[in-house]
């Protein structure tokens, strides 16, 4: 009985990860592209890690580490940066979002945005460390805090907006 | 009562060991991209042949958006542009009479010592397919490939000067690597104070400068354009401008504006590296004498050779 269900269960899971893998990929690349307005020309936010973020904490939504990879090589074939670097960036914020180091309990705001600082910031920092290692050389840090700085100042906004759609969302359902 | 599913904390267990194993495998990865292999290469140039339609289709309305935000923005201050325009071009009226005397006064002055002709420049011009963001990497995407003749090295101009080289070629497309990525260093030339440097890009708005003279005297606002200097690139190109910062260090500017390029031209001149390299034998203090058929008692010249009896 049991086997019958299995195709179609493997089916779903494979949609789910197109699903997923088609909306990560579409904000990676508008992320790159936001580059064209001249409020970002130094740098632009990294809208994936709020995604990425929200999905696991609040819509309860996890992208599989295949996808992260998968999605973290396209880009950075795309950018023409180290090959992996984006994965490993996208897997730190998924492992750290899922709580194996940050297991605080998001019910308020303000924590909610000190989660995805410590998130974010943890991550980032490996990443950039890496970046050294590679490149022998620090590289120019205005960039580097303008960018942490546009993804920390963004979030609350996507965030409230999240919950915005949610309210409208139980107010249509009473 | 012993239950035969593991605990909770060994499913967390094994599963931080797999999510440490993915990062480290991504970590290899990392490296091996680093080894600049051929397979990854073509892999890359494979996958950005194949993705970038996409990245075009997904950047093209966001680019018109920041286009028609950007207009709007300079229409608030069309009178003072109108006047600063005008003024612009009186003085540009002014001096365009100066330069003509002046080039045909050049054009003579080379007729008389017979300088020799420059080179006239192979161009091929495609557009800039990807934005060229990025904190970690500075490259942009043009739609021209090995069908173009472009090939890794030759450098990349826009209207306004120096935009970098190409570093990976596909068979559509080929990637800039940009003069202000962390990975460039081109040879370049003061232009009034006469010195050779060396400037590297730091991932930001300025290029660094390295190796100058400490006798050199840089002058603040000077042009600076490539100098040539080991071949790869050729001379004479427009860089940017000397920019002297508040703590005394000598930066360059670009003369390009690396987030609003349209169209890149490729030189694709086949002797720029080739003609110093062709019977070029260097400098090298520790060459290898050449082989010649030289027969055992006679020199190179043919003469015979009288061994001296300490030999």
């Amino acid at each position: 009985m049991i086997k019958n269900y299995i195709v179609p269960h493997y089916l779903n899971g494979f949609s789910k990860s197109f699903i997923y893998f088609i909306i990560l990929f579409f904000i990676l690349n508008f992320e790159k592209s936001l580059s064209f307005f001249s409020l970002f020309k130094i740098a632009t936010p990294s809208l994936i890690s709020i995604i990425i973020y929200i999905f696991i904490k609040k819509l309860n939504m996890k992208p599989s580490y295949l996808i992260l990879i998968l999605v973290g090589f396209l880009n950075d074939i795309m950018l023409g940066s180290h090959l992996g670097i984006t994965s490993i960036f996208l897997l730190l914020i998924k492992i750290f979002s899922e709580g194996l180091l940050f297991d605080i309990d998001n019910k308020k705001e303000k924590q909610d945005w000190i989660s995805f600082t410590a998130i974010y910031l943890a991550s980032f920092c490996i990443v950039f460390f890496v970046n050294i290692l590679l490149n022998s050389s620090v590289s120019d840090l205005s960039p580097v805090f303008y960018h942490v700085g546009t993804t920390l100042i963004i979030f609350p906004i996507i965030n409230l907006g999240i919950d915005f759609i949610f309210f409208i969302k139980r107010l249509l359902k009473s | 009562m012993v239950s035969g599913k593991p605990s909770r904390f060994k499913i967390l267990k094994g599963r931080r060991n797999f999510n440490l194993l993915l990062v480290f495998l991504c970590l290899i990865l990392v490296f091996l991209g680093k080894l600049d292999l051929i397979a990854v290469r073509n892999m890359k140039s494979f996958f950005s042949d194949f993705l970038a339609p996409v990245t075009f289709a997904f950047n093209k309305p966001v680019k018109e958006i920041a286009g028609v935000l950007e207009d709007v923005k300079s229409a608030t201050s069309l009178r003072d542009e109108n006047i600063r325009l005008k003024s612009e071009l009186r003085r540009i009226k002014v001096e365009s009479s100066k330069v003509a005397s002046q080039e045909l006064e050049l054009f003579e002055l080379r007729e008389l010592l017979k300088v020799l002709p420059k080179n006239k420049n192979n161009i091929v011009t495609g557009r800039a397919i990807t934005a060229p963001g990025g904190i970690f990497a500075n490259t942009v995407l043009i739609n021209a490939g090995k069908d173009y003749g472009i090939k890794i090295g030759q450098p990349a101009i826009s209207s306004y000067g120096f935009v970098g080289y190409v570093v990976n070629v596909g068979l559509k497309t080929s990637r800039v690597l940009l003069t202000i990525d962390i990975n460039s260093m081109i040879p370049i030339y003061l232009t009034e104070s006469n010195w050779p440097a060396v400037a590297q890009g730091q991932n930001g708005d300025l290029l660094i400068i390295k190796f100058l003279s400490s006798d050199a005297k840089p002058i603040d606002g000077e042009v600076v354009e490539t100098s040539g200097h080991g071949g790869r690139l050729p001379p004479g190109i427009n860089v940017g401008k000397l920019f002297k910062s508040f703590s005394g260090n000598y930066f360059v500017r670009p003369s390009v504006d690396f987030h609003r390029l349209t169209y890149i031209s490729i030189i694709t001149n086949k002797k720029i590296a080739t003609t110093i390299s062709s019977g070029f034998e260097g400098f090298a203090p520790l060459q290898k004498p050449k082989k010649s058929p030289v027969l055992k008692g006679l020199d190179s010249s043919g003469t015979r050779k009288i061994e001296s009896i300490e030999d």
